[in-house]
């Protein structure tokens, strides 16, 4: 009955805010949807730039930085070119930053960051690995303090340990039962409104089927 | 749901075109290039587009009026457009200006290895210098597998494109170290003082580098420390020759790192064979505490302090004394401090500043002679930088060297007490001016002044990089170098000028794909060298300037991290011609401490299954010259070329626990520096000699290094890895 009503409240609460914007709501919700569609770097550099007129239009609201610096984490992931990948990641570096400025105690934005810092990571591991491991470690800390329901921050922080697990000796599927338990609570995490982050679910699945 | 959500959404507040507005065109770069990716939008609204393959671009307003277009592509200067919209079709060309980024701009390569993770192009990053076999942790002999540099196994310290060691000097975040090596007996190689863990980059220039550095004529050593640790931890190290305690604890802008260290050879010496008798094996212990604060948004003050107490006595042959071993006794205090503040002055200005002392004392006692030498040296900098533009910087600032330099030697006979006391200022200044991100030169200067020598002198510096790709530049750079004479000779004289070495350096260097290769060939000039006369050597007037001497040469360098899947080699290679008529020399002739081939291949290989990495390093370097005073000829004798291939295996025991292997020259070469010779003939006229021997045909290292921290799981990876 409680989950219910807070349901109910943040359904209405969303809604209040969408009437408030409409333009706002109806231009994320189109642009999210194109997500699915984008499998080149230049996909998502389109779609990093929708989110970037979005973010220029605006500029008090931290959803569009959020995309945006997604957009360009994901290029890089898919970048060969090392000096593109930092390149990639430098445009998201700095909408990292303002969004940020703006929420400075909101949950997803950490989990983005510690993302983002897994990039730079990838880019050079051997010699990056060190700082960059222990950096977007502290963001992952951020994000769990800030809510330690954050299925994402969650999910991140499984896929750290297991990649560390290979380099110590550890094994990895020593944390599988906790990605398990993780997905098959997934759903119970209700984003804040339709736009809010609610990616994640595909990798959690692949990080179980990888425990079989 | 959430689709539903979104069509009902987008349902109820459809917009309304009224008088809908075409706006087309194409992006392109400045030579006419189409810019796919291109995103071209009006400011303040949500209509956009993005640019395709072909540059070309165009969507639809409803809006009216004035508006601006914008138009943004990584790596380009935005452009901005006003707009009249009137529901008709505006067709707009953008050509956009590629951007200025000092990242992305030509750097200037000539004579400079520079190391950073913040760089794609670097060529060795301070983890090589660690994990690099053959280096056992030492700042200097990692920095010995870089062209330009001979290997001296006598010495252990660092010889430079055809340059004494002592022409090289080395600072820790810009201010001087004044004794970089520990303290050794003659003919016995020596180690840095510091902790290479202790640096995040490094930047090693071979020659023509900045108006900031003076005091130099061949190379100068750029370390940084590491920033802000991440956590509390402790850590630990055993090793076969010592023990190591570390303990970091932060606050909320700051932290300190407190390092107790203990050290002795004795039961290493005792278990592998030796060259020399040691009769009592190389003991120390330090202490260093190293605070960090963060003094503003933009600012950090470091602070590091070190006191290192240590000695040995070794058992020599006494040439003069128809080789019956004396004990050479050497004890040795170092303290050292070292401060620096980086920040910036207003939204410009930049300042950092920094400051060294050091007090060193040698006590020396051998064959009924004492030798007391001590060195109290002060080094003051402060730096100022201002952009005038992205492209035009201005970098200027002031330093003086202070140095006082005692000797005191008591003979059965006769007693020497000399010192002297010499204060060097000097200013400096720069410009680099960027003509475009594909050109930059560097113009400097500097002026010194020496109050014991009373001399003046005025260096000039120029360099320059051009880039040709994307991936290669040609960078060149011309300089003047005055270093004061060694202290040894300051001793007794005032008379003299600086020694002066004039640079020429040509250089290429590519990089692409993990792949770099670089090839750079100077050549240098020296000039007023100091020359003995042949006199008395407390006369003043036994030392004048008219010594020189030239060194020319090719460093060759190449680095592949791609070819080999977890492996990453370098091979290195120099040549050098070089020739000098100095000091006791009686002519011109080539000196004892380089070698014309030098070549250093370097491989290191990640086992992902052993959690281990490998490395091997195999060194060469062809016979160096020697005296021999039974010759006729001067420096007329060679030397065994050096050979010797290192080995070295890191294995992560634990999440937390390393333990490491090391070996030099597993194939055992015969290694040897020469021969050393009687001060006096013996009655027949001859000067007995004996060789130079390594101190050991082969050194093994094992460790272990432990961390412990709240979190449990950092370790000192970044130690071996």
């Amino acid at each position: 009955m409680k989950k219910i009503i807070l349901s109910l409240v943040v359904v209405l609460v969303s809604l209040v805010s969408m009437a408030q914007k409409p333009e706002y709501y109806q231009a994320m919700g189109e642009t999210l949807g194109q997500y699915a569609n984008c499998k080149s770097v230049a996909d998502f550099q389109e779609l990093g730039n929708k989110f970037q007129v979005i973010a220029a239009a605006e500029k008090s609201e931290w959803l569009p930085l959020y995309y945006h610096a997604n957009c360009y984490i994901i290029m890089s992931f898919m970048e060969q070119d090392a000096t593109k990948k930092d390149g990639y990641l430098d445009v998201a570096e700095k909408s990292i930053t303002s969004m940020l400025e703006m929420v400075p105690s909101e949950s997803e934005a950490f989990v983005l960051q510690a993302f983002y810092l897994v990039g730079r990571l990838v880019v050079n591991p051997m010699e990056r690995g060190q700082e960059y491991s222990g950096l977007s470690g502290q963001a992952l800390g951020k994000a769990l303090a800030l809510d330690a329901t954050n299925p994402r921050a969650q999910m991140l922080k499984i896929q750290m340990d297991m990649g560390s697990a290979q380099f110590t000796g550890q094994d990895p599927k020593s944390f599988c039962p906790a990605a398990k338990e993780l997905l098959a609570n997934w759903d119970n995490f209700k984003p804040k409104s339709p736009i809010h982050p609610n990616w994640g679910k595909d990798q959690a699945e692949g990080i179980v089927k990888g425990c079989e | 749901m959430k689709r539903t959500v979104i069509s009902i959404i987008s349902l109820l507040f459809c917009l309304n075109a009224f008088s809908q507005t075409v706006i087309t065109g194409r992006v392109t770069e400045e030579k006419g290039e189409p810019l796919p990716g291109a995103n071209t939008y009006l400011q303040g609204t949500y209509d956009g587009a993005s640019s395709g393959e072909n540059g070309v671009f165009k969507f639809k307003t409803a809006k009216s009026g004035t508006q601006v277009l914008k138009v943004e592509f990584i790596g380009y200067e935005p452009f901005i457009q006003n707009l009249e919209l009137k529901g008709d079709t505006i067709r707009v060309n953008v050509k956009l200006k590629e951007a200025f980024n000092q990242l992305n701009a030509v750097t200037i390569t000539a004579g400079t290895f520079e190391a950073s993770d913040k760089k794609q192009a670097v060529t060795i990053t301070p983890i090589d210098m660690v994990t690099t076999a053959g280096a056992a942790g030492d700042v200097y002999g990692a920095l010995q597998s870089l062209p330009g540099t001979t290997v001296n196994g006598e010495s252990g310290r660092l010889f430079v494109k055809g340059g004494d060691s002592e022409e090289s000097q080395t600072y820790i975040d810009g201010s001087l170290v004044s004794v970089p090596y520990n303290s050794s007996a003659p003919n016995q190689a020596t180690r840095g003082r510091f902790n290479p863990f202790m640096f995040k980059g490094t930047i090693f220039s071979t020659g023509g580098y900045s108006a900031e550095y003076g005091q130099a004529l061949s190379s100068v050593l750029l370390l940084n420390t590491n920033d802000m640790p991440a956590e509390d931890q402790l850590d630990l190290s055993i090793l076969m020759v010592g023990l190591e305690v570390a303990g970091t604890k932060l606050w909320k802008n700051g932290a300190v790192t407190g390092t107790l260290s203990y050290n002795n050879l004795q039961p290493y010496m005792s278990l592998a064979p030796q060259n020399y008798d040691w009769a009592k094996a190389p003991e120390s212990a330090n202490g260093a505490v190293s605070v960090r604060q963060k003094t503003s948004k933009t600012g950090m003050l470091k602070f590091y302090s070190s006191f290192d107490n240590g000695g040995f006595t070794l058992s020599q042959q006494n040439l003069d004394a128809g080789g019956t071993p004396i004990d050479y006794q050497l004890t040795n205090g170092n303290q050292f401090m070292n401060a620096s503040w980086n920040d910036k002055l207003g939204e410009k200005w930049a300042v950092s500043t920094a400051a060294s002392f050091t007090n060193n004392a040698d006590d020396i006692q051998f064959d009924q002679t004492t030798v007391a030498e001590q060195i109290q040296g002060t080094h003051l900098k402060s730096v100022f930088s201002y952009p005038f533009s992205e492209k035009f910087i201005l970098k200027m600032g002031g330093e003086l060297f202070s140095k006082k330099f005692s000797q005191n030697v008591i003979m059965p006979v006769e007693t020497h007490d000399n010192s002297f006391t010499n204060h060097t200022f000097a200013g400096f200044t720069e410009a680099q001016i960027y003509a475009s991100t594909k050109f930059v030169a560097r113009i400097g200067g500097r002026v010194e002044y020496s109050d014991y020598l009373n001399s003046f002198t005025l260096s000039p510096r120029f360099s320059a990089a051009y880039k040709i790709t994307d991936k290669s530049q040609f960078s060149a750079a011309y300089g003047w170098f005055y270093q004061n004479p060694v202290d040894d000779y300051l001793l007794y004289t005032d008379l003299l000028k600086p020694e002066r070495a004039d640079h020429c350096t040509f250089s290429f260097q590519s990089s692409a794909n993990s792949r770099t290769i670089r090839a750079e060939l100077y050549y240098k000039d020296y000039k007023d060298l100091v020359k003995l006369t042949g006199g008395e050597f407390y006369l003043p007037t036994s030392y004048n300037n008219s010594g020189s001497g030239y060194a020319k040469g090719l460093d060759l360098f190449w680095r592949d991290k791609k070819s080999i899947k977890n492996g990453d080699y370098w091979v290195s290679y120099s040549y050098v011609d070089t020739k000098r008529d100095y000091r006791n020399f009686p002519e011109e002739a080539i000196p004892t401490f380089t070698s014309k081939h030098n070549l250093s291949v370097v491989y290191k290989h990640w086992l992902g299954k052993l959690r281990s990495l490998a490395s091997a390093n195999f060194r060469y370097s062809s016979p160096r010259v020697y005296n021999d005073p039974n010759s006729s000829v001067f420096n007329g004798e060679k030397m065994l070329a050096y050979r010797s291939l290192d080995l070295s295996w890191s294995f992560l025991y634990r999440q937390h626990i390393i333990i490491y292997a090391a070996a030099t020259n597993v194939l055992d070469f015969k290694n040897e520096f020469g021969q050393r010779y009687s001060n006096n003939p013996d009655a027949n006229g001859q000067y007995p000699g004996a060789a130079i021997q390594p101190g050991s045909n082969q050194f093994y290292v094992l460790g272990c290094f432990i961390t412990l921290s709240r979190k449990g799981n950092a370790n000192q990876l970044d130690k071996i890895e």
